[in-house]
């Protein structure tokens, strides 16, 4: 692991917990810039006020050199093939690695709210009954459906296939657990090593 | 000294047991396990335990099972060591969390080993991670246990395309083309007929040998045809092609002449030359230009036309060109004051005032008759492409005392009318008068004296 390097070139000591890939480019692959885009849109499901907690946390973490500020941010996320606008440029590692620190500390953040809604999940699941029938669970699928509907292309290939209420709602459901193991001690860096599966060599 | 360490979270708890490294120190970190359990208070089992191989495993089927959640891609599971501990994904949404007990000495079948089967919430699937993440960072309990996070290469991970499909395109194609070839194995082999090759007749065919067979191309010196091939052909009479025509043949000749070898006197040729600038044949004009031939870029530059196309009345133009001893390429028209040279026809450019022109209407009218018949009587077909005019000198008797062509294609084709032969050079006489002469294109002949009706 090229670590001196990794240390020098970081911005930030948090960023160096995450290991470089062995990856042929320098840059995101295509399924890791989507996950960490759908991520950050389930928690913004979860807190309506996500986007500001952001960048706070970006700022507090001192990663602001990578993360700088809204726009940027946005343009990061718009790295995600399957947006509406979506941006051309790549995404750095560097970058990527600030995001999923991100996502990392948000979760930890929301975890009450992540257990509540999981557990409540399950417990209407064993009843057999919609997800719908919990106030607060509903709240998150018909957010976070509204908010993937309104910015992703819906003539991507990608997007078509979550052309229904339910397979939009298995998605956040999917994501919500995602966060869950996000949260944990090591879960910044289960997350990291995740994205680059069937990618290094 | 034996110590416990429990990780605690609100669905599951880790409980270990071991030994410090020193008895005396109270911070020792537990070095050596004991007895490692796993117990979900939520889920109706009695806890799941067992030493290290039992921990070991447990730690790698989470970590792995824990990023497949996270990336949605399994790493393929090892075949020749599947774990004590195994975690698979339920069809609801849960998790099975598998354990085979520790075989037992004596106990050779692998499947008769008791398997325990917990089946798991994501609740409780995270918090046995988290339990896990906890003893992993902590440097107190086993240090020696590091997570070992890899993300799974590229070659692990099946191709997400099943093999039936990726060898779809390939299948059409290898059928289209055993179609295609079926298909075309019946079509029959077109013949192939070698061009019929008429046999041209030639001045000099006299003297060539007469056994040759039709199909067999007259054999010569580099070229296969002498310009006398071309006296039928209608000549180019334009004098700006003319021109391009020279200036093209002065340059490719010129480029084409080894300047090192030089001529000890002119060799001089004629040349035929299409329409576009192929040198369709050549003859010496005088002997060094027969034995020097070889040397001069003639024979290369020939374009051998094929049998049918020789026969063709393609139009061409004729030339004389002269290599020079300093090195020096000339090209000139073949003038038809040389052809008539060359067929010792007089045939005088321009025709001297007439002293005494004959007179009479009906005398002008005759001549003019007799001289009508008497070339359309002679008269074969011309390949000039435009009217060729004539200024024809006859005198009292009718006899044709000379003649001289009026346009360019008329000096040039004046060969193929019958006019020079008609020229009486024994003709005199006092009186005479001009006729005009002209053979159209299509074949009409037209005559009318030359000042006029009278």
């Amino acid at each position: 692991m090229p670590v001196d390097s990794l240390t020098r070139s970081s911005p930030s000591p948090i960023l160096a917990a995450l290991p470089t890939p062995q990856i042929s480019t320098p840059e995101c692959p295509r399924r890791a810039r989507i996950q960490i885009d759908l991520l950050l849109l389930a928690t913004e499901a979860l807190d309506l006020s996500s986007g500001e907690t952001l960048l706070t946390l970006a700022h507090d973490l001192g990663l602001d050199s990578v993360v700088k500020g809204r726009v940027n941010l946005w343009l990061l996320r718009s790295t995600n093939p399957m947006r509406r606008y979506s941006q051309r440029r790549p995404m750095q590692l560097e970058e990527a690695k600030a995001l999923v620190t991100l996502i990392g500390h948000q979760a930890r953040r929301l975890t009450v709210l992540i257990r509540q809604l999981l557990m409540g999940y399950q417990q209407l699941t064993t009843q057999q009954l919609s997800p719908y029938h919990h106030l607060r669970l509903a709240d998150y699928l018909s957010r976070f459906k509204s908010h993937f509907r309104a910015r992703m292309n819906p003539r991507r290939a990608g997007v078509i296939v979550y052309d229904t209420d339910e397979k939009l709602d298995q998605l956040a459901l999917e994501l919500l657990g995602q966060l869950l193991l996000c949260s944990g001690v090591l879960g910044t860096q289960r997350l990291w090593v995740s994205l680059f599966d069937g990618e290094v060599q | 000294m034996t110590v416990k360490r429990q990780y605690r979270l609100p669905s599951c708890t880790l409980t270990l047991e071991g030994l410090t490294a020193s008895s005396s120190d109270l911070k020792s970190p537990l070095t050596v396990l004991m007895n490692a359990e796993c117990h979900f208070p939520d889920a109706d089992q009695p806890p799941l335990s067992g030493g290290r191989e039992f921990l070991d495993s447990l730690i790698t089927a989470v970590s792995r099972y824990g990023q497949q959640l996270l990336s949605g891609i399994a790493r393929p599971p090892n075949r020749d060591d599947p774990g004590l501990v195994t975690l698979k994904a339920d069809q609801g949404g849960g998790h099975h969390l598998t354990v085979r007990s520790t075989p037992l000495e004596g106990v050779v079948d692998p499947q008769a080993v008791p398997v325990v089967d917990i089946k798991l919430t994501t609740l409780q699937f995270h918090d046995l991670m988290e339990a896990i993440d906890q003893l992993l960072a902590d440097s107190q309990t086993l240090p020696d246990l590091t997570s070992h996070l890899q993300s799974v290469p590229r070659q692990l991970v099946k191709s997400t395309i099943p093999m039936v499909q990726r060898a779809t395109p390939a299948a059409l194609g290898a059928a289209t083309l055993a179609a295609a070839g079926l298909a075309l194995f019946f079509v029959p082999v077109p013949e192939i007929k070698p061009p019929e090759v008429k046999p041209t007749v030639t001045r000099e065919s006299s003297t060539a040998p007469p056994a040759l067979p039709p199909d067999t191309p007259p054999q010569g010196d580099g070229t296969n045809s002498s310009p006398e091939d071309f006296s039928q052909s209608p000549a180019i009479t334009d004098p700006n092609t003319l021109n391009l025509l020279q200036r093209n043949l002065t340059r490719t000749l010129q480029q084409g002449w080894p300047t090192d070898i030089k001529p000890s006197e002119d060799l001089s040729y004629r040349l035929v030359v299409s329409e576009d600038g192929d040198i369709l044949a050549y003859k010496y004009e005088n002997d060094i230009a027969l034995g020097e031939v070889d040397r001069t870029p003639l024979p290369k530059l020939a374009f051998d036309p094929v049998g049918s196309l020789r026969s063709s009345q393609e139009p061409v133009a004729q030339f004389r060109a002269t290599f020079s001893p300093d090195g020096e390429v000339v090209v000139k028209p073949w003038s038809a004051a040389e052809a008539a040279t060359s067929s010792a026809t007089p045939a005088p450019a321009e025709l001297p005032e007439i002293a005494n022109k004959i007179r009479g209407s009906d005398r002008i009218r005759q001549l003019n008759d007799g001289l009508y018949d008497r070339i359309l009587s002679n008269l074969q077909p011309l390949s000039a492409s435009e009217p060729l005019t004539y200024r024809v000198r006859l005198n009292q008797e009718g006899a044709i005392v000379a003649y001289a062509p009026v346009n360019a294609a008329a000096g040039l084709l004046a060969q193929e009318t019958p006019l020079p032969q008609m020229v009486d050079n024994a003709a005199s006489g006092a009186d005479q008068l001009d006729f005009m002469v002209v053979f159209t294109p299509a074949g009409v002949l037209q005559v009318s004296p030359w000042d006029g009706w009278p």
